[in-house]
């Protein structure tokens, strides 16, 4: 289904306010309440708040604090009016910020995905395809292709699978070297 | 005692085994040894290579032009752990109908892209290495895994009983002398665990590897190996040599065996000849069978098919092997540089036999030195390529003069002097050689290919 245009969104996100910003209260400690957040949005979602259960999941430790930042800047971008408007966004926009952020949140840090334009592109991609949105005035596929070519997740794979590939191959050519590999084995026939 | 270093060796070795390994190398009439090795077989795998065994002795598939499923399952799982499989084969393609269309292997990617090829999940702790001879030129190192060497045995056994050889393996004797004919070349004595202990030696008949001729000849009377492997040269030298010798079998490999020497041979030994055609990278891949035309493709792993420039099956081509036995070295149509024309023979129960006919591999050169003395073209080839050069060819004329044909790599400079001397002193100070600098070798043929080596001498 068609969604909102894709600059209204990233712009939105490169003035995200300052609140949105702020730290986040990890367990215990002082800071921004993200479940409140996240229960006022599906409010404004057309959607029920968020239950005693559902904000537990919203306050979490210290190991979590970039991706309470990153929920806090998805909540920012889903208030935005076109989302609102639809009233039906609110199960899908609570599943996305519960658990599609978190691969993000371990490798880009929330900041930038309000001060980078590729990032911004980013997230917002990745918001639109988790409510089965594509960016207005685009085909499925070239939407597709936009987010393969930006996704940090997947680039971050290929790196990781390029840097295991020349490490093996380092060690092969390591091991064709060693003086026991030439030694090699006696063998019955010469081919 | 066995010795810690031989047991690092040959793990699997027994104080018998140890002690006929002790008493070939001890032996007063030994060659002079120069290398240490063994088998390297654990007991894990020793199960692999009997049920290896029992594929080939009793589930022999038959011959056929297209892949079977078992080596097309083979394909596509190791589509998965291979760059180079990954590579040749896009997704979704239909193996059974596109095979001619997989592009196909060579030595270069070898040579080049190792990495791609070895699976990125096998354990390489236990690879070994061999190098190619590389009388061509161009000398490759080929990653090997013990086991696969060690199954390798299995496919000589099958080679000899088509014959009606079935060796007695035991500690008590030697299975098999390795008979070459090189200026240089690694002698050494082992024992094979999954020939029960069985001895072997690796030995070379070369005036300089002998105290005399006269140790030769008694070393093979006494050590009586129950068979011989070798190259038409080694086995040529031993009619030379007059070694007394009378094997149950003689099974050549490495190059081509000629007709003439086949049936001289075996008038000479009063046995067998089997022509076992087999490559460092490929392993054995066809053997000859008693009256049968051509070698027969018997591996039960391996699918060959004889292919043009292009990949396409041709009536006449290139040798190309899917499949084997190497955990480090998967094959893809992996073309051999062996050419050949394949005919496919059903017998009266539907049995289809694929065979090799007219094989043209490398040719059996010999080359002497002014002593005498043989030389290979591995010996030459060992030399030459340290130089710069693209292509070569060398010659000995009948009054046993050299003359040395280079095509320099663009840019190169090949220090002719030098060269000429490290000739010289293999041949004997007194040899020339003429050392010619030709950069346009090779583009005057047609197919751009030289003969590396030839001899005008008489055989």
């Amino acid at each position: 289904m068609e969604g909102p245009a894709l600059d209204k969104l990233t712009h939105r996100l490169s003035i995200c306010p300052a609140e949105f910003l702020s730290e986040p209260r990890l367990t215990g400690g002082e800071g921004v309440h993200v479940d409140a957040v996240v229960s006022d949005l599906m409010q404004d979602l057309g959607g029920a708040p968020v239950s005693a259960d559902e904000s537990r999941h919203f306050q979490g430790s210290p190991k979590e604090r970039n991706w309470l930042r990153l929920v806090l800047v998805g909540a920012w971008l889903l208030h935005d009016e076109w989302f609102q408007q639809a009233r039906t966004l609110s199960a899908d926009a609570y599943g996305w910020l519960r658990l599609g952020l978190g691969p993000l949140s371990q490798l880009v840090s929330a900041d930038q995905f309000v001060s980078d334009p590729d990032r911004r592109e980013e997230l917002v991609r990745h918001c639109l395809a988790a409510l089965g949105l594509r960016p207005a005035g685009e085909t499925q596929s070239q939407a597709d292709d936009r987010l393969k070519t930006l996704n940090s997740v997947e680039r971050e794979a290929v790196i990781r699978e390029t840097r295991d590939q020349l490490e093996r191959a380092r060690k092969l050519r390591e091991k064709m070297r060693e003086e026991a590999a030439r030694e090699a084995a006696a063998r019955a026939s010469r081919e | 005692m066995i010795p810690a270093d031989r047991l690092d060796r040959n793990p699997l070795i027994t104080e018998a085994g140890y002690g006929l390994l002790k008493s070939i190398q001890q032996h007063p009439d030994a060659p002079y040894w120069s290398y240490v090795v063994g088998d390297r077989v654990r007991v894990e795998d020793l199960p692999l290579v009997e049920a290896y065994r029992r594929a080939l002795f009793e589930q022999r598939p038959g011959g056929s032009p297209a892949p079977s499923p078992q080596i097309l399952d083979w394909v596509r799982a190791m589509r998965s752990r291979a760059r180079m499989f990954r590579r040749h084969i896009p997704e979704g393609m239909n193996l059974e109908r596109d095979w001619a269309f997989v592009p196909t292997m060579a030595r270069e990617d070898i040579a080049t892209r190792i990495e791609d090829i070895v699976p990125w999940d096998e354990d390489i702790s236990r690879m070994i290495v061999y190098d190619t001879s590389g009388t061509t030129g161009h000398a490759i190192v080929v990653p090997y895994h013990p086991r696969t060497m060690a199954q390798n045995h299995p496919l000589i056994e099958y080679a000899l009983e088509q014959h009606g050889v079935r060796p007695h393996f035991g500690p008590d004797g030697v299975a098999c002398f390795n008979v070459g004919a090189q200026a240089t070349t690694v002698v050494f004595a082992n024992v094979f665990s999954v020939w029960n202990q069985a001895g072997f030696a690796k030995v070379n008949l070369h005036p300089r590897g002998w105290r005399d001729v006269e140790n030769a000849r008694r070393f093979f009377s006494i050590l009586a190996p129950q068979f011989l492997t070798g190259d038409p040269m080694g086995f040529a030298e031993l009619m030379r040599w007059k070694i007394p010798i009378r094997p149950a079998a003689m099974v050549s490999t490495a190059v081509a065996l000629g007709s003439s020497l086949k049936s001289r041979l075996e008038a000479h030994f009063r046995c067998p000849v089997i022509d076992y055609y087999s490559t460092t990278e490929t392993g054995p891949v066809a053997c000859s069978d008693p009256g049968g035309r051509g070698l027969v493709v018997f591996p039960p792993d391996v699918f060959v098919e004889v292919v043009d420039a292009d990949g396409y099956p041709a009536a006449r081509g290139e040798i190309t092997v899917t499949g084997g036995r190497n955990p480090y070295l998967p094959l893809l149509r992996y073309r051999t540089g062996d050419f050949a024309r394949m005919s496919f023979e059903e017998n009266a129960e539907g049995r289809v036999t694929a065979r090799l006919l007219d094989l043209e591999a490398r040719e059996a050169v010999m080359f002497r030195a002014t002593d005498g003395s043989p030389i290979c073209p591995v010996d030459i080839g060992r030399i030459i390529r340290e130089y710069p050069i693209v292509q070569h060819e060398f010659v000995q004329r009948a009054d046993g003069s050299c003359d040395l044909a280079l095509r320099p790599v663009p840019g190169g400079s090949v220090d002719t002097e030098t060269l000429a001397g490290r000739l010289a002193a293999l041949f004997g100070v007194m040899s020339p050689i003429d050392i010619r600098l030709d950069p346009a070798l090779g583009e005057r043929m047609a197919s751009g290919k030289v003969q590396p080596f030839r001899s005008e001498l008489a055989v």
